[in-house]
């Protein structure tokens, strides 16, 4: 089983590749062995987002830094604990870290995260390279949706 | 005099919170709270249909959108005057309990502990056992807590599908029925909870714990190993050692709305409940019945619509207006009652339904922050014991009902409210129907009575006043402000009143 999490909230300009790359996807016919989901800002909640599957790919934007709209897979250690945007203090790093500290086995986690330019918080709406890396993104998802994949 | 002005941002709280401090050689003179945001959900549920209410309002908080839900649908039946039947009280208590099993152990050990693993304490002798078992990620209590909680809101999804934002509660009662499956579920969860909050949290079986009733009797305990070497044991110690029981008292007076309805009153508004409520007078030491006609909002210091005085919740307003460069300072309102200024949480909570432990230690040492966050934990086995009784009386009542269709003619205009005691503290939804539609709905959280700014009169409000005479050490981290504020377990994202402007809060002195 596959789980395919779109992390962001759309309120915040490029925060919202997560959710917007989910919108797309959500139009593709969805195998049995995957289920996708728009997580939004969750918090700890997400972590039951981590069971009962095995394997995890985690869709999120990343702080500025880099090259505004390239696509990364940056490996787990890498993500920072405190990378939320106001709000509760709970993102991506902080549920990695706690999901690495739990006694069960975990699913293989991959991110596929953009990289952005700025915070836009309550503008909502895509900086355009940002845009174009949610193509990229689908694309390259894509081929989780192919109804006779053997992954 | 050295006069420093300082905004601290805190994390590890709810939500978004700002507290500015001025300090006059070191030590706390003037204290403001800030709701940096504002969310508007007033004015979002006016002109909707009536039970838009239960749907639209637990997304007030990912926290707790149980209280809110229950709150919501506790002020429909007020004015429809629904009678609910014992079963749904059961299974809306038990949820609620769930909902608040989990915030107070997550609030104590992920958000309040780790500041005892701040570098500065490096050189104290309980250090090294306090990072051992408290330091994010890494202390043992820490890394139990994570998963220990994840699964107790298995209770509110077991009777609502989900946690957060579920609507299971509905005017006559819930949607899902209690039947032997879900119940042997729940208590499943409650006993792994429970297991490890007597071998951990306090070290002892829940009797033992409850049965502690004065403050000899809890000192005397705090020597043993077993509850010495607990995490709540560990917690006091080194709070106590820090003085965190002289500091920080706020204002003496309290409230509380009473714990949970009880199932045998099925009609609203329910104001028997299974912990009494009330209102505690902190000068005269007496606890009075709670006239929630006595509660009013102010708005003098705040960024709203200016009115005289104070109003109560039906005939208020949230009318958001900015005002940088004056002395309003913040999106909350100034909720009193009879004028005064109250406190409410764990502490007024247990206080003024009697706990005698609770009772016995603030009459030995008054208001502090220690004892509030000690009544937080207190709570917990209370919280486990009363869920364990509704599960029980639920197995008892297995096949009563737990819905009761309400007939459209009794959904008329009118007022009602619903009070509930949520994580934080006392939490009330007032609303007026009006040709079918929701014409007004206010909401004061129990964050809105703690961080309440400065009132018409120019009182401070709670948590204002529990800052001023703090002294803080090192302006640039100021982890005795740290302690304080997150012993009162702060949320301010259902509590203000918008748009984050990117501007820096600034106020007039």
């Amino acid at each position: 089983m596959r789980h395919i999490i779109c992390f962001g909230n759309p309120l915040h300009g490029d925060d919202g590749f997560g959710p917007a790359v989910y919108q797309r996807l959500a139009l593709l016919p969805l195998p049995e062995d995957l289920r996708l989901v728009e997580a939004g800002t969750p918090g700890l909640a997400a972590l039951a987002l981590f069971e009962g599957c095995d394997d995890v790919i985690i869709v999120d934007a990343l702080m500025p830094g880099g090259v505004p709209g390239q696509l990364t897979r940056p490996p787990l250690e890498t993500v920072e604990a405190e990378t939320s945007l106001p709000g509760h203090g709970v993102g991506v790093g902080y549920l990695l870290q706690a999901l690495a500290i739990q006694p069960k086995s975990l699913p293989r986690i991959q991110i596929i995260a953009v990289e952005t330019s700025a915070v836009a918080l309550f503008r909502p709406g895509l900086s355009e390279p940002v845009a174009r890396a949610v193509e990229e993104a689908v694309s390259l998802l894509s081929k989780y949706f192919q109804l006779n994949s053997h992954d | 005099m050295a006069r420093v002005e300082l905004n601290i941002n805190l994390n590890r709280v709810e939500g978004d919170l700002e507290i500015a401090l001025a300090l006059e050689d070191g030590v706390v003179a003037e204290a403001r709270t800030i709701g940096t945001l504002y969310r508007g959900f007033e004015q979002i549920m006016v002109g909707r249909t009536p039970r838009d209410a239960t749907v639209i309002t637990p997304r007030v908080c990912g926290i707790c959108g149980t209280a809110h839900l229950y709150s919501a649908v506790l002020a429909l039946e007020h004015v429809w005057q629904t009678p609910v039947p014992a079963n749904a009280t059961r299974i809306r208590n038990l949820c609620l309990i769930a909902e608040g099993i989990q915030n107070d152990l997550r609030q104590t050990f992920l958000f309040f502990t780790p500041d005892f693993c701040n570098p500065r304490y490096m050189d104290q002798s309980w250090f090294e056992g306090m990072v051992q078992a408290f330091e994010p990620f890494r202390g043992s209590v820490y890394r139990e807590t994570l998963s220990a909680t994840r699964r107790v809101v298995e209770i509110v999804a077991h009777f609502g599908g989900q946690w957060p934002h579920s609507s299971y509660m509905l005017p006559g009662g819930v949607t899902t029925p209690a039947d032997l499956r879900r119940i042997i579920a729940c208590r499943a969860v409650l006993d792994e909870v429970q297991r490890w909050y007597e071998q951990r949290i306090v070290g002892a079986p829940l009797d033992d714990w409850l049965a502690l009733q004065s403050a000899d009797a809890y000192f005397a305990w705090l020597e043993t190993p077993p509850h010495a070497h607990s995490a709540l044991g560990l917690l006091s110690r080194v709070a106590r050692a820090l003085e965190l029981h002289r500091l920080a008292a706020g204002t003496p007076h309290m409230i509380s709305y009473g714990a949970w309805c009880d199932p045998e009153e099925w009609a609203a508004p329910h104001e028997a409940r299974l912990l009494p409520g009330g209102f505690y007078d902190g000068e005269s030491n007496k606890v009075e019945p709670l006239d929630q006609q006595l509660i009013n909002e102010h708005v003098r210091h705040s960024w709203f619509r200016s009115y005289d005085g104070g109003r109560h919740p039906w005939t208020g307003e949230t009318v958001p207006q900015f005002q940088p460069n004056s002395d309003r300072y913040t999106w909350a309102k100034a909720p009193r009652y009879a004028d005064r200024v109250v406190q409410t949480g764990p502490l007024a909570e247990l206080l003024i339904a009697g706990d005698a432990l609770i009772a016995s230690l603030h009459a030995a040492e008054g208001g502090n922050a220690w004892l509030r966050q000690f009544a937080r934990v207190r709570r917990i086995a209370i919280e486990l014991t009363y869920a364990r009784r509704m599960l029980d009386e639920l197995t008892l009542h297995i096949n009563d009902p737990h819905f009761l269709s309400p007939s459209k003619t009794q959904e008329t205009d009118g007022e009602g409210y619903g009070l509930v005691m949520a994580a934080r503290g006392a939490l009330g939804h007032w609303l007026r129907i009006r040709d079918g539609a929701i014409e007004k709905y206010q909401i004061v959280t129990p964050t809105a009575w703690n961080a309440s700014p400065r009132d018409s009169n120019g009182k401070p409000g709670h948590w204002e006043q529990s800052l001023v005479g703090v002294a803080v050490r090192d302006s640039d981290d100021p982890i005795e402000i740290g302690h304080i504020i997150r012993s009162h377990d702060p949320c301010l994202v259902c509590t203000v009143h918008m748009l984050e402007t990117g501007k820096r809060v600034r106020y007039a002195a």
